[in-house]
């Protein structure tokens, strides 16, 4: 049944290839955008990634993936192109909004042009990069410093009118968050205007993968976005994993889940307490930030590290949960539990609290659909994206899983709300896996893998914000060739500005937080 | 000893000021279950800060550089000539409730101007939004003075005092009303919530703050010193002039014990108000502001209507 769903999707006269989950196929140029649309609009397919592999090297040409996710299959389908002797493909960005800011990227970091793309600038680069350098490829030596260039400012949207002003805001910021600059065209406390421009925290990562040994390129990979060390990581490894066809312990597999949730509740109470605080309602944010402080502190001993890094392992974990460990744990988790209910019933009777949540930062719903939001702010939209359900892995399959949060609005009550119907969630889970964890092991004892050659793999982890993506491409040697990273802010940064407009400036602190979105996993 | 009086009348307010905020720290982190910071944190902040190098930005004019003086002095100013413990201070006659409003504003005003003055988008930000409230919020002012003007048939404010400490009871409606019109202003003016947040770290959704954001060191602390300043004497105001019981007419050891122990109880209520609210409201939203301060209006108007 399963075969015949994926096969039926792949285009007659083509010849599919299927390692582990994810299914590939080449497209001709000329039929890319049939294809595509077919799946994305007729079959209605998330797009989980574009993203391009330079194998010229190999004799392939550069090559560009679409890749989708089948959900409730747990499958994956990637028609691919290849340009050969050429760095020109056609656009699907004026067809399939989610492709405009993929497309911007593949053409900075690879220098391949999208044609009939409507904006073409390049992303996350900024004008002191020179144009014609393209670090994603591979003849760009990773420790080269190219120049300084004077290229021109970046042209921002402008807004004319009479009234109308400016305000440029960041990247460096009042308190102590990450950097990105916000451009704002206001008339007098209105948003009429808003263009984030980020690309100030961008590290080169993705080419760090592929230079890396391999322990580090995991340790690479819980850096990429921090406060998701170990749902990046996990997803990392997941996808190593098919590469290598190592099959994960099952007690592992539990205790990713644990682990996985823990950095959720850790994350969801954080922000539900920097809600609160940005809109001055000082007691649930203190009585959060205490909350989320018992879940780093219980990190920090269940694994000796408060953010669970080098907790995930390709094959499984590095940290055990022994029984008393557990029964801690439970009765822990009980106790904040039963505090999180006081807590939110105080803050749901707040009428102050909640004049400034509701109707604050709307997303109209076609727009966030449009540009694929995923994780908490597509749950506010009542869009039921969540990869442990749609993708089952570790062992969510074999877990009670809540349903979805549904609310329509997408405004900042509906992001808090997502976040404080899952925080219960995530205890339940937690606490049902502790249960129902067997005994075992939990790591392969050698450290030796070995990757199938010239194969692609991919692996999906539903993180605090939303899905997190890697692609895995290795060469004719089984070397890993490429990583590629998408965070989910990738695309919900996309629909902020939407979220602040028509909203006064004073309130635009209160909805970046409501999405709380990563600067380092944006700009990689 | 009436020197000493005198002297105390003039810096009892910068003295104290910086205690009055760290107490309401204090309350508010036990309000939040939390430990806070000691009471005489603030005293320490502005040390550190008046020993710290200063960056002034090239854009900056003179009064940039003058304001913090400027608005330092309108408090110490404004604080000698209002009712403190004794009603037969020396600075009686310059109590008058006209001067005392419009000498905070020019404090108001050269603040709002420091904050233009470096063409940051913040600190305009900062001078409009002040502007607005400030605007808006003179009105309650000048109503819940005036109802005690009228009550007492004098602008003095220690007249004010001296009457209502004697007649007050007849007109103890209009004074209450009064009284939470003249609160509402005092969190307006003082940049308390749900107007505006002291704490905040957000740069966008400042008022005060805003304005102080390109200052540092010396002229920081003395910004700073100021608004603690001012908080101090809208509280003395309203702890002494809508409630003037326990004021001292002539000087005995014991009217004095009295007068010290039932400001310091009526000073003790205002922070534990103040720390109430900021610890179970959410900040409002820009545009209900003026709601809040028409509510104080209003409540003045009201007031004036019942005075027979």
């Amino acid at each position: 049944m399963t075969e015949q769903t994926a096969d039926s999707i792949i285009p007659a006269g083509h010849q599919a290839e299927t390692h582990g989950q994810l299914t590939v196929f080449s497209v001709h140029p000329a039929e890319l955008e049939t294809v595509v649309l077919h799946l994305y609009r007729e079959r209605q397919l998330p797009l989980l990634m574009i993203t391009a592999t330079d194998e010229r090297v190999e004799g392939r040409g550069f090559r560009i993936w679409y890749i989708f996710g089948i959900p409730g299959e747990n499958r994956f389908v990637a028609p691919f192109l290849c340009l050969d002797g050429t760095v020109e493909f056609p656009s699907l960005a004026p067809a399939m909004h989610e492709a405009w800011a993929y497309e911007r990227r593949i053409q900075t970091f690879f220098g391949l042009r999208a044609v009939g793309h409507p904006h073409p600038l390049p992303l996350i680069l900024h004008e002191n990069w020179p144009a014609d350098c393209y670090p994603l490829r591979k003849d760009f030596g990773w420790r080269t410093r190219p120049e300084s260039a004077q290229g021109e400012p970046y042209p921002f949207q402008k807004v004319a009118g009479e009234g109308i002003y400016e305000i440029p805001v960041g990247p460096v910021h009042a308190g102590i968050i990450e950097p990105g600059h916000f451009r704002f065209s206001v008339a007098g406390e209105e948003v009429v205007h808003l263009e984030p421009r980020l690309g100030y925290t961008h590290k080169g990562s993705e080419k760090l993968f592929e230079e890396l040994p391999l322990p580090d390129k995991i340790r690479l990979s819980e850096k990429i976005s921090g406060d998701s060390s170990f749902s990046h990581c996990l997803a990392f490894c997941q996808a190593l994993e098919a590469l290598a066809g190592t099959s994960v312990f099952d007690r592992a597999r539990y205790l990713r889940v644990i682990y996985a949730e823990l950095e959720r509740l850790a994350n969801h109470l954080g922000d539900l307490g920097a809600i609160m605080v940005d809109a001055g309602f000082n007691f649930g944010g203190a009585q959060c930030s205490r909350l989320r402080e018992m879940i780093m502190q219980i990190n920090e001993i269940l694994t000796k590290s408060r953010f669970l890094r080098g907790v995930c392992a390709i094959g499984g974990v590095t940290k055990e949960i022994a029984s008393e460990a557990a029964a801690r744990l439970t009765s822990d988790l009980l106790r904040i539990k039963e505090d999180f209910s006081g807590v939110m019933e105080v803050a749901g009777s707040s009428a102050s609290l909640l004049n400034r949540l509701i109707t604050t930062g709307e997303v109209p719903m076609e727009i966030a659909r449009e540009h694929g939001v995923v994780g908490i702010a597509a749950k506010a939209h009542g869009i039921a994206s969540d990869a442990r359900r749609d993708y089952p892995y570790a062992a969510y399959d074999r877990l009670f899983f809540p349903t979805a949060f549904a609310q329509a609005r997408g405004d900042v009550y509906d992001r808090f709300m997502a976040r404080a119907t899952e925080v219960p969630d995530s205890i339940t889970i937690i606490l049902t896996a502790l249960s129902a964890m067997p005994p075992g092991e939990i790591k392969p004892p050698s450290p030796s893998f070995s990757f199938r050659k010239n194969a692609q793999a991919l692996g999906i982890v539903e993180g605090w914000r939303g899905n997190i993506v890697y692609f895995v491409r290795t060469d004719e040697k089984g070397e890993i060739s490429r990583v590629a990273v998408r965070d989910p802010s990738f695309l919900n940064w996309t629909v902020l500005g939407y979220a602040a407009t028509g909203d006064i400036v004073p309130d635009f602190p209160l909805i970046n937080k409501s999405f709380n979105l990563s600067y380092s996993g944006n700009d990689l | 000893m009436h020197t000493f009086f005198d002297i105390l009348q003039i810096l009892l307010i910068p003295l104290a000021s910086p205690l009055i905020t760290g107490v309401i720290k204090k309350l508010k982190a036990k309000f939040q279950n939390r430990r806070g910071a000691s009471v005489f944190q603030p005293y320490r902040d502005l040390w550190k800060l008046f020993h710290k190098d200063e960056v002034i930005s090239q854009d900056a004019s003179w009064i940039f550089r003058l304001a913090p003086c400027i608005v330092f002095a309108v408090t110490l100013a404004v604080g000698a000539i209002i009712p403190l413990i004794d009603l037969a201070t020396f600075a009686a006659p310059a109590g008058d409730l006209l001067t005392v409003i419009y000498i905070s504003a020019i404090g108001t005003f050269f603040l709002a101007l420091a904050g233009l003055d470096t063409g940051s988008a913040f600190g305009g930000f900062g001078s409009s939004r002040e502007m607005t409230v400030s605007a808006l919020a003179e009105g309650g002012l000048l109503f819940s003075f005036l109802v005690l003007a009228l009550v007492a048939g004098s602008a003095n404010l220690f007249s004010i005092a001296d009457s209502i400490l004697t007649t007050g009871n007849f007109y103890l409606q209009p004074i209450v009303l009064a009284g939470i019109g003249f609160f509402i202003v005092l969190l307006a003016e003082n940049g308390r919530f749900p107007f505006d947040n002291p704490a905040t770290h957000l740069e966008l959704t400042m008022i005060h703050e805003a304005m102080l954001l390109e200052y540092s060191g010396r002229r920081l602390a003395l910004m700073e010193w100021a608004a603690a300043n001012k908080l101090f004497v809208f509280m003395t105001l309203g702890a002494n002039l809508f409630f003037p019981w326990g004021l001292m007419h002539t000087f005995s050891p014991g009217a004095l014990a009295a007068a010290v122990v039932i400001f310091l109880l009526k000073i003790a209520a205002l922070c534990l108000a103040i720390a109430f609210i900021e610890s179970t409201i959410a900040k409002f939203r820009f545009f209900r502001l003026p709601d809040i301060l028409f509510v104080s209006f209003t409540l003045n108007i009201v007031a004036i209507g019942l005075i027979k």
